[in-house]
């Protein structure tokens, strides 16, 4: 907690209120799942996940090398996908923010395919890749994409034109306006996209597997489910609500550690 | 000036729309029809789709659909996210949880919404109304929290009442943030609307998709796809649209 000294006095009680709380928040959780646990135990079937039972059922399902290998298989394409989305979409959202022309080009494209809801898109990609791996990692990449170009491509926009004007009465090279100057201007907003894309990129991933029945998380909650096996089924949701979690994390945390300027000046 | 403007912003979208429909018509005559239909054959079927009110069906039956699952989603998670706000203790000992569904993946739970509610119309609604829920809930809690303690401490002093609290402070300062919700919120029913219409009972524009790639009638998948793209889009432009009117609440009172 070193870094938050140097934050406001107000700031600084936000930021101490979490474990000030903590307290509260874990009699929260365990209110939440007694009544989750008492609610399903009267009027819901037997087989419906219940707390105790997903507790009970966490070991066993983490050491299934079933369960792992799923795991892994979806994790890793979303990760893999997630960076072919990145790295398309800075170069299509650097150049849409600068570029007036690009912009006008194809914001229509990419306004029109950022709204369209992506699951959509899924029957085309199986018709296009196969009932293979290669759809999923296409729905999680047109998934993840649009966000992040649409993202970038404000950040692009909102750099501060005082900082062009003075870069070019340097006399400063292109290379070092772009990477000097916009690119790093942007990161916050690479980064919002990156959020938004990370969580649109699980669920391309997961409603991939159920459609093609390939083997990962999704499948495996389809599976387990149909089956009438809710508590294995739903540490599977956990998982993934635990890799959603971790992604925000991440995202604060790097805000915080390297783009701690974007706080100060911007929205608060 | 006027003349360059005209130039400069309808030029470049006129050229990549028409560029865009030539390449698609290229491709599409190249490859077999099961692949990619052409521009010509999409708008041909997109046509008859029209014509035979087969399109018409279909977007009734997804509208309606939406509009029940979302609808029941602000219903519910704008007086909760506002009592949330009002009341501390509850607040504390949600929001972690809350901010955690916010950011899980809701197609997970479409199997078990499946396997214990079945076919109908009923599981569907509880879809849409699930990836919307969160979002408006969150960010309802979120701007009831940005009100600044000295407003209401300053509105109790002059001894406003509960319900003047509310009008006067609590729900102008909340608005901007619940609208930015709904707008989220509409973006992620979309995407459930589109998975339950898949997954559950099929009906409506998703079926119109599934029911076309079965038959390889890409032609079909694509005028499908340009439809629900335009939905997503007015929808989307609609929840903007509201955001952006009360804004400048936000502005004014930060």
């Amino acid at each position: 907690m070193s870094d938050a000294v140097a934050l406001p006095a107000v700031r600084r009680r936000a930021w101490t209120m979490p474990g000030g709380n903590l307290g509260i928040k874990i009699m929260g959780g365990v209110v939440l799942a007694a009544l989750w646990q008492l609610l399903v135990g009267w009027f819901a079937p037997p087989y419906v996940a219940k707390p105790l039972g997903i507790i009970a059922a966490i070991p066993s399902v983490l050491s299934d090398p079933k369960f792992l290998a799923a795991a892994g298989s979806t994790l890793w394409a979303v990760a893999q996908g997630l960076v072919v989305a990145v790295v398309l979409g800075t170069v299509v959202g650097l150049a849409m923010g600068r570029v007036r022309t690009v912009d006008r080009a194809f914001a229509f494209y990419v306004n029109g395919l950022n709204a369209m809801p992506m699951v959509a898109v899924l029957p085309l990609l199986t018709l296009w890749f196969g009932y293979t791996g290669d759809a999923r990692m296409a729905t999680i990449v047109f998934a993840a994409f649009f966000a992040i170009a649409l993202n970038m491509a404000d950040g692009a926009r909102a750099v501060p034109p005082e900082y062009l004007e003075v870069a070019k009465s340097y006399r400063a090279n292109w290379l070092g306006v772009w990477f000097g100057i916009t690119v790093p201007a942007s990161l916050p907003y690479l980064l919002a996209g990156m959020r938004i894309a990370a969580g649109r990129a699980l669920i391309g991933a997961i409603v991939a597997e159920f459609y093609i029945s390939l083997d990962g998380l999704g499948f495996y909650i389809l599976f387990n489910s149909r089956s009438f096996h809710h508590d294995e089924a739903f540490v599977a949701v956990l998982l993934l609500a635990l890799f959603g979690l971790s992604v925000e994390a991440l995202m604060n945390w790097v805000m915080r550690r390297y783009l701690p300027w974007y706080r100060r000046e911007g929205r608060n | 000036m006027k003349r360059t403007e005209l130039w400069n912003d309808w030029l470049p979208p006129a050229i990549t729309l028409i560029v865009g429909a030539a390449l698609w018509q290229y491709a599409g005559s190249r490859t077999s029809a099961a692949f990619l239909s052409t521009f010509t054959a999409t708008m041909a079927r997109l046509w008859d789709m029209v014509v035979t009110g087969e399109l018409l069906g279909a977007l009734t039956e997804s509208l309606t659909l939406f509009v029940t699952g979302f609808g029941l989603s602000v219903v519910v998670a704008v007086p909760l996210g506002l009592l949330l706000a009002r009341i501390n203790v509850l607040r504390i000992a949600t929001e972690s949880y809350i901010m955690m569904f916010n950011s899980m993946p809701m197609a997970a739970l479409i199997p078990f919404i499946l396997s214990m509610m079945g076919f109908g119309f009923a599981p569907k609604v509880v879809v849409v109304f699930l990836f919307s829920v969160f979002a408006v809930l969150y960010n309802t809690m979120e701007g009831a929290r940005s009100v600044k303690p000295e407003l209401l401490e300053v509105a109790r002093s002059y001894r406003s009442s509960e319900w003047r609290l509310w009008r006067d402070v609590l729900l102008p300062y909340t608005l901007p943030f619940t609208l930015t919700g709904i707008r989220q919120g509409i973006g992620r029913g979309l995407v459930g609307m589109v998975a339950a219409e898949f997954f559950l009972s099929a009906s409506g524009v998703g079926k119109l998709i599934t029911v076309n790639e079965r038959d390889f009638d890409t032609a079909g998948v694509l005028a499908a796809i340009i439809v629900i793209t335009i939905f997503g889009t007015v929808l989307m432009a609609l929840g903007r649209t509201i955001e952006n009117r009360f804004a400048a609440w936000r502005g004014v009172s930060r």
